[in-house]
């Protein structure tokens, strides 16, 4: 049933040894990396003649929980035969920035790795930041982007990374756009696909001789090469505190309420709520509305008198939903972009 | 060969589309991970207008297998899809399907069985069939999944026996691969023919009784014939296959094998990861190893003799079991294989390993060293592969270390029993009136109650759960133990090794969250009455999402009946959340859900929200109320009411219309104001039911604040598309049934007799 056609015609530009070119894609839930991941899976199969499987690291997903999209291409000819995650992609695309604090977000990152990083960071400024020493990058502000096509962050990112793949077409992708989600949301496509569009165009422009040109390579790490298993799948890696536990009989978890230990803010979209604690009335609501006990109420003064007195967001668990800032009566509690609020 | 198109699509997908290809009568169904996509999948189709398959979304597994079973009896074919758990609680139905020779096709999407609860792929469920009667066909890769939909359909029916039909949850439930499926249904149709059986329920002409009670040389006679039935598919399958490659151009067999014929070493591994393995053997044949690797497609009948046939000259073997009998030396796939090889005089040496469970994912390097532990002369008979070997001693010891190193900094964070104890709440009770007064209770005031749940869990932003379980601990004094049934709240608060709960927690699985605390209360008591506990008083908290209310239903009105002293708590959402937003019978009429899409043939759920607080106050427990969020005093005080109720005089049930700002499709910011239109339209009315008189909290109406059912509609994306004029009967409906209630609600607070 395999066309014999195709069995001349090579599409992939390199490979691992045994044929494969993979993609990873590291975001949070609600950004649409699932998808972008999918589509870039059916634009492999049913775009450009070559074979390919797409999935997720799948499991309770919240939004703002980490999540990756792999994706995995093959000439048309081959079989797909390996269903664990991609550890060492040809293809990397980080939806997300604040996940790198938390998360191995580059991990198995290689000397032909293209990466493409939603940043509000220059291409210098991130690769220090990051200590990226191989593969080569290319920085883009997909949000700032998609915010000014009124698109989904997903669809900046992938022309973003169908530019930086260097192989990928950028025309199936937007027929492939206008059949699939043209025909869902026939209102969004335009916006949609001039996303498409804006994340190629700013790729491209970085690239000066034709995106995708490996050879770009900032250095070298000597251990950045991780061997895949045997039992180090990327699940392990997905809880960035696992190290030094042992699992107690029956997984009966004797550590009281240690999730205090954990750090929520990857997960933000861009916002958190800033405290006037001058305009405060200590009336509770906050505490009421708040989700993640990120608020402190301590016995103190207030307005000459004894009182619970609030001390405003604790922001390590601070998710950025604002139920706060609806709830106050007094605007003691402000909507502000993080970035600009201080990076907490 | 017939025409055929490529697709790209994942295994539930490809049994959804074989399903829809065949057109069966009827899907009973209960959403469980992975195989959820199913009937989601089919759903939208029915939404769409491209298939009319009768969806019926069971209230549990238990309940959809009882679907199944009567359709196929009335005559109808049959499609089911489940996982896991569900398959287990589903199971006693198994041999009935089979006993009385009811064929019907249900795909497993295999699944780690509880607990503790995991939701990922191994084969711990489906092995759980092998006794029970079921033909059994195991797909490696997801175009068989497609492809053993349609020829399980026909084994079925020709033998009068169901057949299930496992692949790999996620590994090939979930990954998109390129396909191929009929282009014409019309080939499908042709392939599976009419089903023609006289016997069923509906032949009035020729009434039959279905399930007899029987004696016993009748039931060794029963089983004697359903164990011919499972030798007579067995000489069928060959058939089947080579009918079905002519169809298709695919070929399937009982055992397959990759560079077996001639291979030394085998590695025999069932599901996706044979896939992986054939890596793993091009490898090592580059490198002069001949091995080779073994798959299964046909689990009952257990195909012994094609078995021992393809692996008879290797030297040595290695089963990897993704699922284990523990205690045997072998999960039941490594056992059979090793009574099959013996039956027929194998001399080779057979090791079998243990791998992947939970999902644990399988490389190319895991297959490598499975063919080298096969391949060392002193590695042992049976073992765990992947995992950390710890004796006794040092496991304590670790776990200590663990301990330390994972407390770091910050000290534990128990919370201890005297910190909760503030009188910020105070409850009399007055035996004359039969009233319950509650003391304090103000929200300003009981910011002072430590939070029982630690920060740090994972729930989405703006979620309802940890709100509303904070507003019913502030009006709780003292001691709590909870337990939680699986969902949302459970699963974002106890991620192993992490936890949020700093007070006593038990999970159970959700339909038997109030017996599991009934449980706990009788030790309570009995161990206080021997004076093995010291005197003091426990809430105890049982805590239910909406979904835990369906399946858990019966054993909420069983603890109910029996009066146990403690606090069902149910977060209402509205909807089976945690996996990916199917409808509850608590959502909203015509609300849109994974199992209630909106298209042309279908305007979103099709039933009113089921009243729960309602039947809870039926079956007579002496505490009932519904709570806000939008009104937090009367929240804060309702919980010190029930803990008093429930430590004093038996049940109080408490519900609470809990927010969910993914699934409800509005802004987490927005939630509380949205909660505030649920109450102010009456679709969830503020009030109690103490003592069997009704109370009405809050009366919108009184206070000229009601307002029409629509104004809360229009706020949440769910149901926004119920304010076009196309949808207007749906709302009118809707406003009726909601009035109605409420107008029962009020004539009950008016007269105390009701």
């Amino acid at each position: 049933m395999e066309k014999k056609s195709l069995q001349e015609k090579r599409i992939l530009p390199y490979t691992d040894e045994n044929g494969y070119y993979e993609i990873r894609l590291e975001s949070i839930g609600g950004l649409g990396a699932n998808l972008a991941g999918k589509m870039l899976g059916e634009l492999g199969v049913l775009g450009m003649e070559l074979n390919a499987s797409a999935f997720s690291s799948y499991g309770s997903e919240k939004r703002g929980s980490p999540v990756r999209a792999f994706v995995r291409y093959r000439e048309g000819t081959e079989e797909i035969l390996r269903n664990a995650p991609v550890v060492s992609p040809h293809l990397l695309g980080v939806f997300h920035e604040a996940m790198a604090k938390s998360y191995p977000v580059f991990t198995g990152v290689f000397d032909q790795t293209q990466i493409v990083l939603n940043t509000y960071l220059k291409k210098e400024e991130a690769i220090e930041k990051y200590g990226i020493t191989q593969g080569n990058l290319y920085c883009l502000d997909a949000g700032l982007i998609a915010r000014e096509c009124k698109c989904r962050l997903n669809m900046v990112m992938l022309g973003a990374l169908v530019c930086a793949s260097g192989f990928l077409s950028l025309k199936k992708l937007e027929e492939l756009c206008t059949e699939s989600l043209g025909k869902k949301y026939p209102d969004l496509l335009a916006a949609n696909l001039s996303g498409i569009e804006e994340g190629y165009r700013t790729i491209k422009e970085q690239s000066g001789t034709g995106c995708g040109q490996s050879g770009d390579f900032s250095g070298r790490v000597v251990d950045n090469l991780p061997q895949s298993p045997a039992g180090c799948g990327l699940d392990s890696m997905a809880e960035p505190y696992a190290g030094g536990f042992h699992e107690t009989i029956g997984g009966v978890n004797p550590m009281a309420g240690n999730s205090i230990q954990n750090d929520l803010s990857p997960g933000r979209e861009g916002y958190v709520p800033v405290f006037h604690p001058q305009k405060c009335i200590q009336c509770g609501l906050c505490d009421s509305a708040c989700p993640d006990m990120v608020f402190r109420f301590e016995p103190g003064i207030w307005n000459g008198k004894e009182t619970l007195v609030n001390q405003g967001p604790v922001y390590q668990y601070c998710k950025g939903c604002l139920r706060c800032v609806s709830v106050c009566p007094t605007a003691a509690l402000t909507r502000e972009e993080e970035e600009k609020a201080g990076g907490f | 060969m017939e025409k055929q198109k490529v697709l790209f699509a994942n295994g539930n997908e490809l049994a959804a589309c074989a399903a829809r290809q065949i057109r069966y009568h009827v899907m009973g169904y209960y959403p469980i991970t992975p195989s959820t996509q199913i009937a989601e999948n089919l759903d939208l189709w029915r939404a769409e207008g491209k298939t009319d398959i009768r969806l019926i979304a069971a209230e549990g597994e238990h309940s959809a297998a009882g679907v199944c079973y009567g359709a196929s009896a009335a005559g109808g074919r049959v499609f089911g899809a489940t996982s896991a758990n569900g398959l287990l609680y589903a199971l006693e139905e198994m041999p009935v399907q089979s006993g009385t020779r009811m064929p019907m096709v249900m795909n497993v999407a295999c699944r780690t069985v509880s607990g503790p609860l995991c939701i990922k792929g191994d084969h711990s469920d489906i092995m759980y069939l092998l006794n029970t009667g079921w033909l059994i066909l195991f797909a490696p890769r997801t175009q068989a999944v497609y492809d053993m939909n349609l020829m399980g359909l026909k084994l079925t029916e020709e033998m009068n026996l169901p057949v299930a039909i496992g692949y790999d949850g996620f590994f090939t439930s979930h990954q998109k691969r390129r396909c191929q499926v009929f282009s014409e249904d019309e080939t499908v149709q042709a392939y599976v023919g009419r089903r023609e059986r006289k016997e069923n329920a509906l032949n009035l002409q020729n009434p039959v009784t279905i399930g007899s009670y029987m004696g016993e040389k009748d039931i060794l006679q029963n089983k004697y014939e359903l164990h011919r039935a499972m030798r007579q598919a067995d000489a069928r399958l060959d058939s089947l296959f080579a009918e079905y490659e002519k169809l298709s151009g695919r070929r399937y067999r009982k055992v397959e094998g990759y560079c077996a014929e001639d291979a030394e070493y085998l590695l025999v591994l069932l599901g996706s990861s044979f896939e992986t393995a054939k890596e793993a053997v091009d490898e090592l044949r580059e490198s002069g190893v001949r091995a080779g690797a073994v798959t299964l497609q046909v689990l009952r009948p257990f195909p012994a003799r094609e078995f021992w046939e393809i692996c008879r000259n290797a030297k040595r073997m290695m089963i990897g079991d993704r699922q284990d009998s523990y205690g045997a030396q072998g999960g039941n796939l490594s056992l059979e294989a090793r009574a099959a090889m013996q039956r027929y005089g194998y001399a080779g040496k057979i090791s079998a390993r243990v791998y992947g469970l939970g999902g644990t994912d399988f490389f190319k390097e895991d297959a490598l060293k499975l063919f080298e532990i096969c391949r060392e002369s002193e590695s042992g008979d049976f073992d765990y592969y992947g995992v950390e070997d710890i004796s006794d001693g040092a496991f304590t010891e670790r776990l200590e270390e663990g301990a330390c190193a994972d407390a770091g900094h910050t000290p534990l964070n128990a919370l201890h029993p005297e910190e909760t104890l503030l009188h910020l709440t105070s409850c009399s009770y007055d035996p004359e009136k039969m009233v319950m007064q509650v003391k304090g209770g103000g929200l300003k005031e009981t910011t002072a109650m430590p939070k029982r749940l630690s920060p740090g869990h994972g729930a989405c932003p703006g979620c309802g759960i940890p709100v509303n379980l904070n507003l019913l601990m502030r009006g709780i004094e003292g001691n709590v133990v909870f337990v939680f049934h699986t969902g949302c709240g459970m699963v974002v608060t106890t991620a192993y090794p992490k936890t949020s709960f700093r007070v006593p927690y038990v999970h159970n699985l959700f339909q038997n969250g109030p017996a599991t605390m009934g449980g706990i209360i009788a030790v309570y008591e009995e161990k206080q009455r021997r004076g093995e506990m010291p005197e003091g008083d426990i809430t105890f908290v049982m805590v239910s999402g909406d979904g835990g209310m369906d399946i858990g239903l019966g054993s909420a009105l069983g603890a109910a009946c029996r009066n146990q002293k403690m606090i069902l708590f149910e977060y209402d959402n509205g909807g089976y959340m945690n996996t990916g937003y199917q409808l509850s019978y608590s959502t909203p009429y015509g609300a849109k859900s994974a199992t209630s899409h909106v298209g042309k043939e279908q305007f979103g759920k099709d039933f009113f929200q089921r009243d729960t607080a309602q039947i809870m106050a039926a079956a007579g427990i002496p505490y009932v109320a519904t709570v806000a969020e939008s009104n937090p005093s009367d929240f804060i005080k309702k919980a010190a009411k029930a803990a008093e109720y429930s430590r004093k005089f038996g049940m109080a049930y408490v519900k609470a219309l809990s927010a969910c700002p993914l699934n409800w499709n509005d802004k987490p910011e927005r939630e509380r104001e949205v909660i505030s239109a649920a109450v102010d339209c009456c679709f969830f009315p503020l009030y109690e039911v103490e003592q069997g008189i009704t109370r009405l909290n809050y009366d919108p109406e009184k206070i000229g604040k009601k307002i029409p059912v629509t104004d809360w509609l229009s706020k949440m994306g769910r149901t926004r598309h119920l304010i076009k004029t196309e949808y207007r009967e749906v709302v009118e409906a809707m406003q009726k049934e909601i009035d109605r209630r409420y107008a029962r609600l009020k004539a009950r607070a008016d007269e105390p007799l009701l």
